[in-house]
């Protein structure tokens, strides 16, 4: 998709580009993360069923390839405790 | 005379067919080996070179399904977001910071809008500091070195999905480093164009800002 390819070594993201997400489909997901962070002290480790949850928004609406969560280092028993308020 | 001659040179023919056939078959059997022990050194040897291709794919996958989060090592990963003059994008980070833990995947926004009347394609690279973070810090999905269009007066956010390797955690050189600032540029696309490469991949007498 680049016009250039490059020529240096770029490491670029082992799944490649998100496509953009021009209609907003998952803006609701990114505010609930986002509300997450700021009622955590910006702890990720808090916020990680909101990020999930942003992540699946993007695969439902083919903004994202379907992927196991597994392999997106999301295990089971990290995730589903849902925290109050995220 | 000749029969001795004869049934000698007949002999050693003999022996030299067989001798070539053994030689030909060891070599055959350590081709083969060499073949099979092959794979796993090329992997290790593109991994430590860090060549594209297959091999760093698949040891980055497994790395990402069975790595354990650094319990007790708490990163900041700051944000900064740049836009080339040239470039009439509004860029910036919807989040200043995230603590993360080393192993552990970890998601964060850049929000950017194209202030012009015409639909603009932008390019972007990122820097890590300190550099020596460089090398463990993995980004699994983002926007960076591919072109992305935003249409007129269009506003987009622009994920990045990313982890930190938890080797960071066993390497002395990073034994005080608590803070990570992964700054993103964004530049105009335009042919001929070639973003630069972050800066812990440049080589290390070139200067890095």
């Amino acid at each position: 998709m680049a016009i250039n390819q490059p020529r240096v070594k770029q490491r670029p993201p082992l799944k490649g580009s998100f496509p953009l997400d021009h209609e907003g489909e998952c803006k609701e997901e990114i505010k609930k993360f986002m509300k997450c962070l700021e009622q955590h002290d910006s702890n990720h480790g808090e916020c990680r069923h909101a990020s999930k949850a942003y992540l699946q928004c993007r695969m439902d609406k083919n903004l994202m390839t379907k992927e196991e969560w597994w392999k997106l280092g999301y295990r089971d028993n990290v995730v589903d405790n849902k925290q109050n308020g995220c | 005379m000749r029969n001795i001659q004869n049934s000698n040179s007949g002999q050693s023919n003999k022996k030299d067919t067989q001798s070539v056939l053994l030689y030909m078959s060891s070599l055959g059997i350590v081709m083969l080996g060499v073949a099979y022990a092959g794979v796993p050194l090329y992997r290790i040897f593109c991994q430590q070179m860090g060549l594209g291709g297959v091999y760093v794919q698949e040891i980055n996958e497994k790395k990402v399904a069975t790595m354990k989060p650094v319990e007790d090592r708490v990163i900041k990963v700051r944000f900064e977001a740049d836009a080339s003059s040239r470039l009439q994008w509004n860029f910036r980070p919807l989040q200043a910071e995230v603590n993360v833990k080393p192993g552990e995947t970890a998601l964060a926004f850049f929000t950017a809008r194209n202030s012009t009347d015409k639909p603009v394609v932008g390019i972007s690279t990122y820097n890590i500091i300190p550099y020596e973070a460089g090398p463990y810090f993995n980004k699994i999905q983002c926007f960076c070195f591919e072109d992305q269009l935003l249409n007129p007066k269009e506003q987009v956010d622009l994920p990045v999905f990313f982890y930190i390797d938890p080797e960071m955690a066993d390497d002395p050189s990073l034994e005080n480093v608590d803070e990570i600032l992964l700054s993103y540029i964004f530049y105009p696309s335009k042919q001929g164009f070639q973003v630069p490469a972050p800066n812990f991949l440049q080589p290390k007498n070139a200067t890095v800002t």
